[in-house]
């Protein structure tokens, strides 16, 4: 039998069997049963991607799972990918839950919370794996809801959570909505709902059609993968929601944002006109930007992280953009490159993504606040933690020897090795690309330098920092799990490069974009290269030696005061904050980000001339959100609270609208 | 018994199933509305025996005994307790007077019959082509809860509209499952009993029944 058949049923079954446990065991062994349905589940999943992606295909059509059109499944070497993904990312943030839900009971450890768990991973698992429209939107909206009601299971613990759930509710049923319209108008068009059909009838279809597809999904999928300006829920659903959830939905579930695009756009549509890629390109652009800014003024440690979740997603969309273009434009080296460069950016910053919420989690679990300004300290008091966070960080960062960099290397390889005969557009688009790039990477170190700064190193700014506690010995190899995986992709990044080619094959675009002998990673048509290990051990290597050399140098150890303008010993207070250092960079980008400040000085009562008491107040409203979403929600709001008028109360008005409604269809009937 | 006698018996039976509707309409006194009902239950009963008869069907009869004792028996019985509990004999104010009412009921069936055509143009028999009957019956009721004011008008107006589409569920079909016909009848006996508790308790509250007291029901 199928190796993708077997370990795919075997997954879920097993994430079956952990929500029942969930439902069933007492609290004493609820985490840990549900915590090993997970990893069983996760690795089961990434079995199948694995299988999947090294060329074993699997099909089946299960005709009365569901009525009408019966579930379709289909697994080729693109959903093998993410399948490997999402499953390596539910066996990591599995083992993390044991420890982070604990046996209380309580919140994410209730019943219901933990026993949902496992049915998202499974509904992640199936959505890239599903072969047919309607299996597909069945999969997307069983993620939804899970993950919807996971994002809740803290709701008692304050409203924030709530509004946090109301913005996701509304906004990924809005995504599905148009994911649907999109599907079901594509569906329509070609006459057949499997994709199989649909990718047989694709190139039939009239531009119109084909463009609305595009414009409909992109718009829905780019939601869910926290795009902007489509990405409001994001940072308050990440923030608010338990870490091991969030760790699912940033490094998972947005991916499969990434996914819709990839199926709808490169394989179902197969590519398109310059347009669509200059809009998405586009949209990638900004949400890198703006995402790395906000994230870079946010005090929030998940905030930040959610924030920089939407950078990364904006770098990934730019990718396939630049992909998509290069492709449209002939240049199929170039988009080879840029396609491997998001694939890979994918994995890696799910890498990433895991361990640091994963980490923020640490944080939240043993000082009870994420805010960055009440923080520090933690490196004596969480050494393994920090160490942890510290590789999820210089991956983040995308600095060598991290993870990130290896994407983004290949990215910007993609953009400035193309030819100039691409044409005008590709010729001006290109240097831009690079340039949001750069400038991304950037503000990326300096906000986690700051997130690892202020929030890990000097020294604890308030009693609660003082008194953190590292965390238990499953959250800690949950984390450590994902920092192999980590340093497996810094290092060795050429083990995808097989993968890649075969789902650069399935999608038209180019075969084998990477090869390399194990160490250095070279791109096909593109003369360059790079060899991740030897950076690695370089980095490494010069920072031994300086340690070495300064310890051999024999100068004696001096302990002296550090410089305090002799005014007594430095305390807590005269550190950096997470706002005093991110302060330069908001005033470079005061008008993108519109900060309200406030500082009030009270003067003492003797003399004008003596200051008794400073307060700098500061808030950064998330400015899209109040341009563009609030006069949306003010006129839903309006249009709410007129329609309220009908509804009196009157039984005999209910009965009369129905009775209207009834014969008015009735009517248009008879005249039709 | 001939196909042809069948088929007269059967247009009868539709005939009195339709006027009995239009008669609820015409009536102020609840007891006669609830006397109109009790012979609907029992044209109703007639369509489906007489639909058990035409195929010879076992089914079908079993419906046809599940359908008589309830629409003419239990049902009449509950509502003639509600009545007897609540001392109001009269619709005393309808929204709609009653000469509008037969108006609007005489546009209404023909609205059904309209409506209804592509329904007997699929399968062109006898029966299917007295189905109208039923949406007339099903929208008549929809128009009745929507103008009357006493609770027990409008428990009657919702038994029009099951029995509207009861009976546009024989004809159309042939006659529907047990299973079926069980389920619905179940839930149209708890509906019935609900409805009584309600007309109680508003009897209680405000001394009669007019639904229109019941205003706080809004956000």
């Amino acid at each position: 039998m199928n190796r993708v058949a077997v370990a795919l049923c075997a997954a879920l079954a097993l994430a079956g069997l952990g929500a029942s446990a969930g439902l069933v065991l007492p609290a004493r062994w609820r985490s840990a049963a549900v915590g090993a349905a997970t990893v069983a589940a996760g690795v089961a999943g990434a079995v199948a991607g694995a299988a999947a992606v090294s060329g074993t295909g699997w099909q089946v059509r299960v005709a009365g799972l569901l009525p009408l059109a019966g579930v379709t499944l289909a697994v080729d070497a693109l959903a093998g990918w993410f399948l490997l993904l999402v499953g390596g990312v539910a066996a990591v943030v599995g083992v993390y839950t044991v420890g982070y839900t604990g046996r209380t009971g309580r919140g994410p450890a209730a019943r219901g919370a933990l026993a949902l768990l496992p049915l998202f991973v499974a509904a992640m698992l199936l959505v890239p794996v599903a072969g047919s429209v309607s299996t597909f939107l069945l999969a997307w909206e069983l993620m939804a809801v899970t993950s919807l009601l996971l994002v809740l299971s803290e709701h008692r613990h304050s409203p924030a959570v709530r509004t946090a759930g109301l913005w996701y509710a509304a906004m990924t049923q809005a995504g599905f909505v148009v994911i649907l319209l999109g599907l079901a108008w594509l569906a329509a068009a070609v006459g057949g709902e499997s994709f199989a059909a649909v990718r047989a009838g694709a190139a039939e279809l009239s531009p119109l059609v084909s463009s609305g597809v595009f414009l409909l999904c992109m718009a829905g999928f780019a939601s869910k993968a926290g795009a902007v300006p489509l990405h409001p829920w994001l940072p308050r659903a990440h923030a608010e929601a338990p870490s091991h959830v969030s760790a699912l939905m940033s490094a998972a579930m947005v991916k499969l944002g990434v996914y819709g695009i990839v199926r709808v756009a490169f394989d179902l549509l197969g590519g398109g006109p310059r347009w669509w890629w200059l809009l998405l390109g586009a949209v990638g652009a900004v949400s890198a930007l703006y995402g790395i800014l906000q994230a870079a003024v946010a005090t929030d440690l998940k905030r930040l992280l959610a924030f920089s979740t939407s950078e990364n997603i904006g770098l990934i969309l730019l990718g396939l953009a630049a992909a998509g273009l290069l492709a449209a434009a002939g240049q199929l080296a170039g988009a080879g490159a840029a396609l491997a460069a998001a694939f890979l950016h994918t994995a890696n910053h799910a890498g990433f993504k895991a361990l640091l919420f994963c980490g923020a989690g640490s944080v939240l679990h043993a000082t009870g606040t994420r805010d960055l300004d009440q923080l520090g300290g933690l490196s004596r008091r969480m050494p393994v933690t920090t160490g942890l966070v510290t590789v999820g960080a210089l991956g983040a960062a995308a600095l060598p020897p991290g993870n990130g960099f290896v994407s983004e290397w290949l990215l910007l390889q993609a953009l400035l090795h193309q030819v100039p005969a691409g044409g005008t557009v590709l010729t001006i688009a290109a240097p831009v690309a690079v340039a949001v790039v750069a400038l991304t990477a950037g503000v990326g170190v300096a906000t986690f330098v700051k997130a690892l700064g202020t929030g890990f190193l000097a020294r604890p700014r308030s009693a609660a920092a003082a008194a953190a506690i590292e965390s238990p010995p499953t959250m800690l190899a949950g984390m450590g799990l994902a920092a192999a995986v980590c340093t497996g992709l810094a290092v060795v990044p050429t083990v995808a490069a097989p993968a890649l080619d075969r789902i650069a094959t399935g999608l038209r675009v180019e075969s084998a974009p990477l090869h390399g002998s194990g160490i250095d990673l070279r791109l096909a048509g593109i003369a360059s290269s790079i060899s991740p290990l030897w950076i690695a051990v370089g980095v490494v290597g010069i920072a031994v030696g300086f340690a070495a050399v300064a310890r051999a140098a024999g100068r004696p150890r001096r302990r002296a005061r550090a410089w305090d303008c002799g005014d007594g010993p430095l305390t807590a207070r005269m550190e950096y904050t997470a706002t005093s250092f991110a302060e330069p960079l908001q005033r470079v980008f005061e008008d993108v980000l519109a900060p309200e400040q406030d500082v009030d000085v009270t003067h003492s009562a003797e003399s004008a001339y003596l200051v008794r008491a400073v307060e700098y107040r500061r808030r950064l409203p998330d400015r899209v959100e109040s341009r563009l979403y609030r006069p949306v929600i003010v006129a839903a709001d309006a249009v709410g609270r007129a329609a309220c008028r009908l509804a009196t109360g009157s039984v005999h008005r209910y009965l009369a609208y129905m009775l209207t409604a009834l014969v008015a269809v009735l009517v248009a009937g008879v005249l039709r | 018994m001939t196909g042809a006698a069948n088929t007269q018996l059967l247009n009868l039976a539709c005939g009195l199933f339709l006027l009995t509707a239009v008669g609820v309409l015409g009536r102020r006194e609840l007891s006669a509305l609830i006397g109109l009902l009790t012979v609907q239950g029992v044209a109703l009963t007639g369509i489906a025996v007489l639909l058990a008869a035409e195929q010879r069907s076992g089914e079908v009869a079993a419906v046809a005994v599940g359908v008589g004792i309830l629409k003419a028996a239990v049902l009449p019985w509950l509502l003639r307790r509600i009545l007897h509990r609540v001392p109001e004999a009269r619709e005393t104010a309808p929204l709609v007077n009653v000469s509008a009412s037969l108006l609007a009921a005489a546009a209404l069936t023909l609205l059904a019959y309209a409506a209804a055509r592509p329904l007997v143009a699929l399968a062109p028999s006898p029966a299917a082509r007295a189905a109208p009957v039923g949406i007339a019956v099903l929208l008549i009721g929809f128009f009745l809860a929507a103008t009357r004011r006493r609770a027990i008008s409008q428990i009657i107006g919702v038994l029009l509209i099951d029995n509207g589409i009861a009976a546009v569920a024989f004809l159309a079909t042939g006659g529907v499952p047990l299973v079926v016909e069980l389920g619905v009848s179940a839930d149209l006996g708890l509906a019935v009993l609900v409805l009584q508790v309600l007309t109680t308790r508003l009897q209680a509250a405000f001394g009669d029944t007019d639904l229109d007291d019941l205003r706080e029901l809004h956000d």
